[in-house]
């Protein structure tokens, strides 16, 4: 039998000339590469929240929508519903005072978690990380939310209560 | 003909080193940077800010340029010298 040089490279070695050791290894010029890669993925990504900008921009509401009746809600307490667009968003309807009603967008600005009326203290308080805003106006009174509540215009007709968009 | 890339691969290996780190802390830079841009980006969008969204996309895609431009120098691989044995 033919003795096997044990110097000699083996055939499926010359043929598959790759060691695992450096199939596996990240160098310093790949990662360098990939940090370019990541990088224009981040202005793709950049660019795709203006082309969804230009090709959805958001609508005022339209029309004015039917809530619930005056009897329904008694002072001091908040009542929820949805309008349906092209997403469903959810807002709540307040009885601040006899002939005073708010509609508000319930989801916190800050991390959209589902706000609540406080009647005690006239506030809607968001539960996640105790924001504050204005029952009245919306304002963010305290904590982290950047922006006020969005809101809508409460129109009473003869006890039927309806929102529609703000007029600025 | 002589030119930057000849003499970057004759230079001693621990100039190419020097501009590897470089080239590497100037990209995770650059990559800071436009995370940033992203992130205010996606806080504006929500606020219908169209001109910040416009402006950070132009910034954000200076500097892929600019990372995809610092690729160009980076330095060969350090060939294995023929005839070593590993
Ligand atoms: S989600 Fe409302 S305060 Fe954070």
């Amino acid at each position: 039998m033919e003795q096997e040089d044990p110097e000699k490279i083996p055939n499926w070695k010359s043929d598959f000339p790759i060691q695992s050791k450096k199939a596996s290894h990240v160098n310093r010029r790949e990662f360098a590469k990939f940090l370019g890669l990541l990088s224009g993925a981040l202005a793709l990504s950049n660019g795709g929240i203006v082309i969804k900008a230009i090709a959805f921009p958001s609508k005022p509401l339209e029309g004015e929508h039917f809530v619930c009746h005056e009897n329904d809600v008694p002072v001091g307490k908040m009542f929820q519903f949805s309008i349906e667009g092209n997403k469903v968003v959810p807002y709540m309807l307040i009885h601040l005072e006899n002939t005073e009603w708010r509609a508000f967008e319930q989801k916190c600005t800050h991390l959209s978690c589902a706000v609540r009326y406080i009647d005690d203290t006239k506030r809607i308080e968001c539960p996640c990380h105790h924001g504050y805003f204005d029952a009245d106006t919306g304002e963010v009174l305290q904590g982290p939310p950047p922006r006020p509540l969005p809101q809508l215009e409460v129109v009473n007709k003869e006890g039927k209560i309806y929102v529609k968009e703000m007029k600025s | 003909m002589s030119d930057f890339r000849t003499s970057q691969n004759e230079a001693h290996p621990n100039k190419t080193n020097t501009l590897m780190t470089g080239i590497i802390l100037m990209l995770i830079l650059f990559v800071t940077i436009q995370i940033w841009f992203l992130y205010g980006a996606l806080n504006n969008a929500l606020e219908d800010n169209f001109f910040f969204a416009v402006i950070t996309f132009i910034g954000s895609f200076l500097f892929a340029l600019a990372s995809f431009w610092l690729l160009r120098y980076l330095p060969e691989p350090l060939k294995d010298k023929p005839g070593k044995k590993k």
